[in-house]
């Protein structure tokens, strides 16, 4: 059997905030929601796509490689001098990234196989041993790419390292459960148990997300799950929300702990960068006395689960 | 998930406008006499202490043809017989080697010419950096230049040096460094070093007395290799001997003066148990923890009016030999912790009250007031089991509660340190300050075993200066180091061995044109041709001072606390020892820089061939003005510091090719000179004349510092950068020893309970890896950049330098801009 290839936009080491200890994330491509608030633009699409920064830009007049190497010529200047991508024609063949000297042009997507990222993940091991870390799958959604997320979940476990995995959850169930077998920890985000709302800010309804978790629970009863909501003002950031969703958390014992997020905006500039729009115009931070005062509702979970 | 913005413990206390915490309440609550004694010398500007100088000069001009041992014997006796002494209100710990205050000392047969200098500047009515009395100004105009001038070390050492060395080494007819190649050798009498304080602590200077008078009797001065040398050397060592103990003894009277007269009841108390003290040691065993500290504090003093070490006076592994000192009386009941913390902490005060004063002009490669004694604690016991005890603990703590720039703290790791004693390390890392730095027993124990020292014997390596380690009765070379500004070489391999913000000047051999050359292995020769020639330079330096020295420089002091030397009745700077360790070293100052100036024209020059050799030189001859997308090609071609294999492989090759130049190269006395990195501040100084390089750097920049990445060039997180530093380093332990690695992190990657245990891990895992040295500042580049705005507000911010910490304020724009530009990691 040939084995699966995926395509990933980055491998971030000595990540902190995505499982124990210290970890190297894996961001998968392609994602099946669209959060008005996500920070990981570049992640949605599921092929390779251009993003472009204009303060690293050295302009076409001053450089130009771009304009000059794009194969499709679907590359042009803009009126203010920099490279305008035309692109419903790009092919995403990441030739002008290749040829950018200032890496202001950046192709975000690279197909990758389980050896080689393997290889990356283990020049980490003495870090992981010592801290209990491991590898955390990310993106985007990872179960978007089930056959090849299992793979390398299975072969990173039978090479002793411990495996977390971060979904959303809109998925077909059987690529949930493809996966799980593979895992030492889930980190399950639910933006809202509200599936009108969810919608409204995710261009998805919930019940699949809702569904899937509950077979989870059932399913893989000894799988620990870390549920995750990203606060965002306006959108769940009532005690009420809070409230649905512990009590929800409450209700199945695999939850080990109900972990809320504060919104930030960090991810603003890309999508700038991917000449897109910031859908989210709500303020532009969150308190974090507030958020520390909905995570004291969500401790519930842990307290009642320990 | 991005984090809110996180603050260390001291950069909370900067943005509340709260006090320095060594001033805050609650430590003049706990600390009162401490507090007490820091006013007294913080706030003032240190003295110039000429009285040592005033000494030796009039006891060397009345020894003329005296054999040197004796010479100095005779002077150091002069010295502590006639120096002035005084103590302080609220002193514990007694003995000065200058005035009231914090006093610079001066060594004028070491360099002298600056001191014309400092004198003009004076005259001018320029402030300097110490306070000079017209009298002392008189004295040192009359006596000391007179006598001097043309004698030191520095000027019979330049006199012997060839004519193109001279012209590498300074600046046109001037003592000032060239910094293209920098020699320390004659602005110091010694490399760093560490005296053997345990035995001071055991058997005093009686032990020694008797040990040299019994050997002295049984020596039959007609058995051939018995005579003249050896008879005097003990001797020697008596006089000194006798020297000391009437320099304790004056201290003793002064105590005991002084209590009579002392109207306060618990002072008369302090000032009487003093004088009992400095009737005792360091002449006999100690007795107690605060006899102890007595005894190690007089035997620095003394080794300090004998010698300049330039700040690298180490204070060994203080708890170890206090310890049984501690023990004892905690388990008798007779010393509380915290009078145990208080008496060291008068130790501490006694090292920083004595400063570095450079004795060459107030230079720019050593910044800040740089204090490198270095304070070894944890580690192993001889019989390599985890050697911390509750002394390491309490001396860990009080830098928590209590950070005072010095002493150095350096703690050593292995394999087995205890995580109770680590995750307490982390917690005083992510303090801030910088504090402590770590070393690595499972880099440097093999290292000493491949140099032939026993186990037992290496296990108990102390931390000597600024990422060096000593054996303080094996080591034997004092001889001070030579950098080479490796930006430079890179420089004069693209330009015919030409520097052009040096007026273009020649200082390298012409390695051709590199239009010419057809691979990146033409380049390599080129750039390795340059690199020899400066070497070449390094060691013939080397092997002049080695050899001169020995007439000029005699150490008894250090001498008789060596075991070999006293053994073998040989003063330390003969060096040749049998059974010695003969080890110096030089350094590559700038590795990232040439590392990734050697991978970008490897890489874009000779293998992708997006840049000419031309437009490359163009660029660089611009500064990379007229050519901005060349710069930005060479910003983003591979970069150590990333565990990015392609450059870690040209940084492998160049370490090789460094150490590949030390082997097979012998010193005099056929020892070795190591490959370390420890520029100290030089970095920036020897960026200041380089122009720019393929690396993407412009000119005037800072080089790489140590063995870190260029400033900002590591963008993949720490675990990226310490495999880099793993994967450059040759495996054979030999030649390679003290790479200063230093880590910027933010407040955020460290914060917390979770915070400390990844800390803690990265730590375990840099032991695993085997590198020798890691310091951290964990701060935020925000806070860095709101002190170069606002000093005022800043003025107590501690950050990790070197191998030192220091005030942040204190240190030069230059300077502040290269901390600031070393990349923090965050996530």
């Amino acid at each position: 059997m040939v084995e699966p290839t995926g395509i990933i936009f980055n491998v971030q080491s000595f990540s902190i905030h995505d499982g124990p200890g210290i970890r190297d994330v894996i961001f998968f491509k392609g994602c099946s929601l669209r959060c008005q608030w996500c920070s990981n633009p570049e992640s949605q699409n599921a092929g390779p796509e251009l993003s472009h920064n204009r303060q690293r830009c050295l302009g076409v007049a001053g450089c130009g490689s771009c304009v000059a190497s794009c194969p499709y010529g679907v590359l042009e200047p803009s009126p203010e001098n920099l490279p305008h991508v035309r692109r419903d024609l790009c092919h995403g063949c990441g030739t002008c990234a290749r040829s950018c000297p200032a890496q202001a042009l950046k192709l975000m997507g690279t197909v990758v196989d389980v050896e080689a990222l393997c290889t990356r993940v283990h020049q980490n091991d003495s870090f992981y041993a010592h801290s209990e870390g491991g590898v955390t799958l990310s993106g985007g959604e990872p179960l978007l790419q089930p056959l090849f997320a299992a793979a390398l979940l299975e072969r990173l476990g039978r090479e002793g390292l411990h495996r977390a995995m971060e979904t959303a959850g809109h998925v077909p169930w059987e690529s949930m459960a493809g996966v799980c077998p593979h895992l030492d920890l889930l980190i399950y985000d639910l933006k809202h148990p509200d599936s009108e709302t969810h919608r409204r800010w995710t261009g998805q309804g919930n019940e699949r997300i809702l569904d899937n978790l509950h077979r989870v629970c059932a399913m893989f009863p000894h799988l620990p799950v870390l549920l995750r909501t990203p606060v965002i003002p306006g959108v769940n950031d009532s005690e009420e929300v809070i409230e649905r969703v512990t009590e929800l958390a409450c209700s199945l014992p695999s939850v080990e702990r109900y972990e809320l997020l504060p919104y930030h905006r960090f991810g603003e500039a890309k999508y700038i960068q991917l000449d897109r729009d910031y859908p989210y115009k709500g303020p532009s931070s969150i308190d974090k006395e507030r958020v520390a005062a909905l995570q004291r509702i969500a401790d519930r979970v842990e307290q009642e689960h320990c | 998930m991005e984090p809110a913005e996180v603050l260390s413990p001291q950069e909370a206390r900067v943005l509340q406008g709260m006090d320095d915490c060594l001033f805050s309440e609650e430590a003049q609550r706990k600390r009162p006499r401490i507090q007490r004694l820091l006013k007294t010398f913080r706030l003032e500007r240190p003295r110039m202490a000429i009285e040592r100088a005033m000494l030796m000069t009039e006891s060397y001009r009345q020894t003329e043809g005296m054999p040197l041992f004796m010479r100095w014997a005779v002077a150091l006796r002069h010295i502590l017989e006639n120096i002035h002494v005084e103590i302080c209100p609220d002193e514990l710990i007694v003995g000065r080697c200058g005035p009231a205050g914090r006093y610079g000392l001066l060594y004028p047969e070491v360099r002298c010419t600056w001191l014309e200098e400092t004198l003009a500047t004076r005259a001018e009515g320029k402030k300097l950096p110490y306070t000079l009395t017209d009298e002392e100004a008189d004295q040192i105009r009359d006596v000391l230049l007179p006598y001097w001038k043309g004698r030191t070390l520095f000027d019979r050492h330049y006199e012997l040096l060839p004519e193109e060395t001279r012209k590498l080494l300074y600046e046109e007819g001037s003592s000032m460094p060239s910094f293209v190649v920098v020699e320390s050798a004659t602005e110091r009498h010694t490399l760093q070093w560490i005296l053997d304080f345990e035995k001071i602590l055991k058997i005093g200077t009686d032990g020694i007395k008797a040990k040299a008078q019994a050997r002295l009797e049984s020596l039959d001065p007609c058995e051939p290799g018995n005579g003249y040398d050896k008879a005097m050397f003990l001797r020697g060592v008596i006089l000194v001997c006798e020297g000391i103990e009437i320099f304790a003894h004056r201290y003793a009277e002064l105590a005991r003066k002084m209590a009579e007269e002392c109207t306060d009841p618990a002072r008369r108390k302090e000032l009487l148990q003093i004088a009992e003290h400095c009737d005792w040691v360091p002449m006999r065993p100690a007795r107690t923890f605060w006899e102890a500290v007595q005894s190690q504090w007089f035997a620095q003093a003394i080794y300090r009016l004998e010698h300049y070490t330039a700040g690298g006076q180490g204070q060994g592994r203080v708890d170890q030999y206090f310890y049984p000192y501690f023990k004892k009386e905690k388990e008798e009941g007779t010393l509380t912790d915290n009078r145990a913390l208080e008496i060291l902490e008068c130790l501490w005060l006694k090292v920083a009250e004595s400063m570095t004063m450079r004795q060459a002009f107030a230079s720019p490669h050593k910044q800040g007031n740089a204090h490198y004694e270095a304070a070894t604690i944890g580690g192993v016991l001889a019989d390599g089991r985890d050697a911390t005890n509750e002394l390491s603990y309490l001396i860990l703590e009080s830098k928590l509660n209590f950070p005072l720039d010095y002493p150095d703290l350096s703690v050593r790791i292995h394999a087995r340190t205890p995580e109770k004693f680590l995750s307490r390390i982390c917690d005083v890392i992510k303090e801030g300050t910088g504090f402590p730095k770590l070393f690595n027993d499972e880099c440097i124990i093999p290292y000493f075993l491949e140099r032939g020292i026993p186990l037992a014997e290496a296990r108990l390596y102390n931390v000597s200066g600024c990422t060096e380690v000593r054996l303080p009765n094996r080591d034997v070379y004092l001889t001070g180091h030579c950098q080479i500004n490796m930006g430079a070489v890179m420089e004069m391999t693209l330009f015919g061995g030409r520097l052009s913000l040096k007026n273009n000047r020649k200082y390298g051999p012409d390695t051709g044109d590199p239009r010419t050359f057809a691979s990146y292995d033409e380049f390599w020769q080129a750039f390795t041709t340059q690199l020899r020639y400066f070497m070449r330079h390094v060691l013939l330096q080397n092997q002049i001072f080695d050899s001169f020295k020995s007439g000029f420089l005699a150490a008894p002091f250090m001498s008789m606390l060596h075991d070999l030397c006293f053994e073998q009745c040989r003063d330390i700077h003969q060096g040749d020892q049998e059974g010695s360790l003969k080890i110096g070293f030089w350094e590559p100052t700038g590795f990232a820089t040439a590392v990734d100036s050697l991978a970008a024209i490897k890489k874009l020059v000779f293998e992708d061939r997006v840049l000419s050799m031309d437009r490359l030189l163009n660029a660089l001859q611009s500064n990379f003005e007229n050519d901005p997308v060349a710069r930005q090609l060479c910003l983003n071609a591979p970069k150590y510091g990333n565990n990015d294999a392609y450059a870690d492989e040209v940084g492998l090759q160049f370490e090789n090719f460094c150490r590949s130049l030390s082997h097979g190269y012998k010193t005099v006395h056929g020892g070795e000179l190591d490959v370390r990195y420890v520029p100290v501040t030089a970095h920036v100084p020897f960026g200041r004349v380089v122009g720019a390089t393929p690396n993407g750097r412009l000119a005037h920049e800072p080089l790489s510092d140590g063995i870190a990445p260029q400033q900002g060039a590591d963008v993949n997180g720490p675990t990226a950068v310490l495999l880099s530093v793993a994967e450059t380093q040759a495996t054979p332990y030999i030649e390679g020893a003290a790479r200063l690695f230093n880590m910027k992190l933010s407040p955020q990657a460290v914060n917390g309970p979770a915070g400390t245990r990844r800390l803690s891990a990265l730590i375990r895992t840099w032991c695993d890896l085997k590198l020798w040295h890691i310091q951290f500042n964990i701060i935020n580049n925000a806070t860095l950049v709101a002190a170069q705005k606002d000093p005022q507000k800043y003025r107590n911010l501690i950050v990790r330098v070197a191998g030192y910490s220091a005030y942040f304020v204190d240190l030069s724009p230059d300077l502040q801009q290269e901390i600031t530009r070393r990349t923090e990691h965050m996530f």
